[in-house]
């Protein structure tokens, strides 16, 4: 559920703590204050903190900013990124895609306006780290004070427009200045922005830029990346399939899946005339008995106008929620990678020895969210991530697809990823094995630990789901490296006997004082040529 | 009839022919390795002395980790057939050394004594039938006996001070004439020494034979060949501990490591002279406390069947009650010549 009432709550209470003020003077200042103003104030509250997370979140930002549009309009995401250091810490970033575009009008709402329109919705997304691309623009005027150009090339009537444009953020007006605007020829559509940002800090390491884009890649093999990195050097990440994957549907929440405030939020946008029809048409597994039932128990009257829902009846309707029994929410929501795609994926970046995958079928927590996980095991190859002359296992989490670059430490899924005892599954130490485990979490919403959407909550069902999932997969990893053992092993032994036999012979013939015997028959019987390695090459 | 010689070279070209015979007719070549683990030694009460079971173990080329066994036993017996042909000897270390040379090697030192070993057991020839020698060389003899060593011939009492030194090879040496009642293995020099200027040698009529701590195989060869060829009546006389003790049994009964070639080495009726339990209470010796270790090797002691006889038995246990050990020169508190006067004629007296 995208949604910021939350953040606006935030808000009104940040002020107040900064400094001894007459209150007037403080509501005063409260009203003209916008939500771009108040960002600019509290730019962690976007993920900005720290200069490489900075710069990751921008990367971020504007990749699924991207590759939702492309999707969106059935194209094959491309995207090129070009990052130039002007200086230490001070960077010029350049990002191009092949989405749609966005038309003239809309281009500075797009980039300039927090909270263009927030309603509320129920369906997977990949989801905002911070605000969205208006974010990338305020840090990047904040920090330099330059203004962005943007070039977008899209269709109106089927006829190609380019437009190119210059614009600042007025944070006051929370909306964009353009300073210049002009009509361009553009041979495709889509959105280039260059912007420039001082702070922040290109890093290799696994929270850094480059590291996204990897990551990125490996959960969405249908994309194609293009970067040039600060040295000049060229990553072509290719797209590893041409499937794009499905939009997801909006499904109805769940009853158990709402707090009273969603309620509240959906009693104050609906165009229904009561509780009762609100109620049937906001929410999943809502029949007219239920609403009966209900009605009977909280003494609410149903047939209220939504305007008119108190918080207290609205809480306690999800109260009652919480102890009725509903089915399972519907699932049609939920479009999970699948396990072709996820080993695509890991096969292109990866390039493992070894890979396997799974997709688990939807299950709930809390009772009313559902949710898919899955999982994917890389073994040799690049797997794994290089320290120093080691290679050390490393965890890549996601959550719909959008990986998960920090806070690994108190994140849901790296708990369960580490409770598993691998030791069982012929991995002697996890930390220090070629391994790279993969993990996303499908979910309509996915509970998120903190405001920078970065860990998953430990909840019990979703944790159970990760191990399953992890577990089933390590078997057969299990299996492969036991099946690589023995074949090994074979080899080696193949290798004893075409070494002594010859040797054992002369030396048994000079002892002998005889001839040395004809061998070839006995040095086949005891040899057996391997087996096992034709298996496996056979697979 | 074949002499030794002869008999080794034949014996290690059977091993040959037999691996060449197995692969003619189709068959994995194996050859059986009688075992000797600990679990295979059997002490032999009529013997009176180790000997192996008869449980084998089987090295066959069709087993990969017993392939390399037999590569290597081939090699040391066609270098020992080489050495026996050309009337030479090599240590066991310039064999290691040698083997450096070959397609297969050894790990190290250890390993490569297993499989001479191994061959030794499995021809049941002893390692100096092979040619192999030991490093070190065995005891010296003092007394009058003539030896005859190739085209030299040895009197053991006119080679010094030191006497005449075992020589590895001492199945080669022959016993040309003597004129001598008895043997004394002492344990250390310095009562060899001390026997030596005493004239014991004259006095009791007997060869002196001085060990140098735990017998080497040549020195246990050489004392079984005077007792069984000259009939002459062996004793030993070492140091009042467990360790003593153990050189005087391995002497007399074999030790459980060579159990293959105890039949060669073991000198049955030789007698333990002293020093006893009762000899440090009776000649109130000066003694040194035992310890923990001494007690552990003395309860081991009690265990092996080679102790079984009452006399070890009740000595041991008398040590153990005691809690006290005394070194054979510790007769010297009684005057340099005690050892020689007194407690030798009263001890082969009491025999």
């Amino acid at each position: 559920m995208e949604r910021e009432t939350s953040l606006e709550k935030e808000m009104s209470i940040e002020p107040i703590v900064s400094a001894e003020r007459e209150a007037s003077e403080l509501f005063e200042e409260f009203k003209e204050l916008t939500a771009s103003e108040f960002f600019r104030r509290n730019k962690q509250m976007l993920g900005f903190s720290g200069k490489i997370r900075s710069l990751t979140i921008v990367f971020h930002e504007l990749i699924t900013n991207s590759l939702d549009a492309a999707e969106e309009a059935g194209i094959l995401p491309e995207i090129i990124i070009d990052l130039k250091r002007v200086d230490k810490d001070h960077y010029i970033l350049y990002h191009k895609d092949n989405g749609p575009g966005i038309p003239e009008d809309f281009i500075t709402k797009v980039y300039c306006t927090m909270f263009a329109g927030s309603k509320f919705r129920n369906i997977q997304s990949r989801g905002q780290q911070g605000l969205g691309c208006s974010g990338c623009v305020l840090l990047s005027q904040m920090t330099t004070g330059r203004p962005v150009k943007i070039t977008s090339g899209y269709k109106v009537e089927d006829k190609l427009k380019g437009v190119e444009m210059t614009f600042k953020m007025d944070v006051k007006k929370n909306q964009g200045l353009i300073l210049d605007k002009k009509e361009v020829e553009v041979d495709s559509t889509g959105v280039a922005i260059e912007l420039q940002f001082k702070d922040v800090s290109y890093s290799l390491s696994e929270q850094g830029a480059f590291e996204y884009i990897r990551r990125t890649m490996i959960a969405n093999p249908h994309a194609k990346i293009i970067f040039r990195d600060p040295t000049g050097h060229k990553f072509i990440f290719d797209r590893a399939t041409d499937i794009i994957p499905p939009m997801p549907k909006e499904v109805l929440p769940h009853p158990k899946g709402v707090t009273a405030d969603d309620l509240i939020f959906m009693a104050k946008h609906t165009d229904k005339r009561r509780f009762r029809s609100l109620l049937t048409s906001s929410l999943s597994r809502m029949s007219n008995k239920r609403i009966d039932e209900i009605e009977k128990i909280t003494g609410i009257d149903f047939n209220k106008r939504p305007k008119d829902m108190k918080w207290e009846e609205a809480e306690k309707i999800v109260e009652l929620f919480q102890s009725m029994d509903f089915m399972a929410p519907p699932t049609a929501g939920l479009i999970p990678m699948g396990e072709e795609q996820i080993e695509k994926g890991m096969r292109e970046i990866l390039e493992p020895e070894y890979v396997k995958t799974i997709t688990r079928k939807p299950k709930t927590y809390k009772g009313g969210v559902s949710f898919v996980i899955e999982a994917g095991l890389a073994y040799g190859g690049k797997s794994g991530r290089v320290v120093g002359e080691q290679k050390k296992a490393e965890i890549m989490r996601f959550a719909n697809r959008v990986p998960l670059t920090f806070d690994q430490g108190s994140c849901g899924i790296t708990e369960a990823l580490k409770s598993i005892d691998w030791k069982r599954y012929g991995i002697r130490d996890l930390e220090n094995a070629p391994v790279t485990v993969f993990a996303n979490i499908v979910s309509t919403h996915v509970p998120y630990m903190s405001t920078g959407k970065q860990s998953v909550a430990p909840e019990e069902e979703i944790m159970q789901e990760v191990r399953q999932a992890t577990m089933k997969i390590a078997r057969s990893l299990q299996k492969y490296l036991n099946a690589k053992r023995a074949a090994k092993e074979e080899e080696m032994r193949s290798k004893i006997f075409e070494t002594f036999v010859p040797v054992i012979l002369r030396e048994a013939a000079i002892l002998a004082e005889e001839d040395v015997p004809e061998y070839d028959a006995l040095l086949n019987k005891v040899t057996r040529k391997p087996k096992i390695l034709e298996d496996i090459h056979a697979k | 009839m074949l002499n030794r010689r002869d008999i080794t070279i034949n014996k290690l070209k059977g091993l040959g022919a037999q691996i060449i015979e197995d692969v003619n007719s189709s068959t994995v070549p194996s050859v059986k390795v009688p075992s000797r683990g600990t679990s295979n030694l059997v002490y032999d009460d009529a013997k009176r002395y180790y000997v192996l079971g008869d449980r084998y173990g089987k090295r066959s080329l069709g087993n990969v980790k017993q392939i390399k066994k037999i590569a290597q036993m081939v090699y040391v017996a066609n270098f020992s057939k080489n050495l026996i042909r050309t009337n030479k000897t090599a240590t066991l270390r310039e064999l290691y050394y040698v083997s450096e040379g070959w397609d297969v090697d050894f790990g190290d030192q250890q390993e490569c004594n297993g499989v001479g070993e191994d061959l030794e057991v499995m021809l049941g020839m002893s390692r100096e039938d092979l040619g192999l020698m030991p490093e070190e060389d065995g005891a010296s003899v003092y007394g009058n006996i003539i030896l005859q060593e190739g085209d030299v011939e040895i009197n053991a009492l006119k080679s010094g001070k030191s006497g005449y030194t075992i020589s590895p090879t001492i199945d080669d040496v022959e016993f040309v004439d003597h004129d001598v009642k008895r043997v004394i293995a002492v344990e250390t020099m310095g009562m060899f020494h001390r026997l030596v200027q005493e004239e014991a040698y004259k006095k009791f009529d007997t060869l002196i034979v001085g060990l140098k701590g735990q017998a080497a195989r040549a020195t246990r060869r050489f004392l079984k060949r005077v007792n069984t060829e000259l009939n002459l009546p062996v004793y030993v006389c070492n140091d009042g501990d467990p360790w003593g003790f153990h050189i005087a049994m391995v002497i007399i009964s074999g030790s459980a490591k060579l159990a293959h070639v105890n039949h060669d080495l073991a000198t049955p009726d030789a007698k333990f002279l002293g020093v006893t339990a009762s000899d440090i209470i009776n000649y109130d010796l000066p003694t040194d406390p035992l310890k923990d270790i001494d007690v552990l090797r003395l309860k081991e002691l009690l265990k092996d069947p080679r102790y079984k006889d009452e006399y070890w038995k009740t000595e041991i246990k008398k040590m153990i009650k005691i809690g006290k050990k005394a070194e054979q020169q510790s007769f010297s508190k009684y005057g340099l010549e005690y050892v020689v006067d007194t407690y030798l004629p009263e001890k082969l007296d009491a025999m």
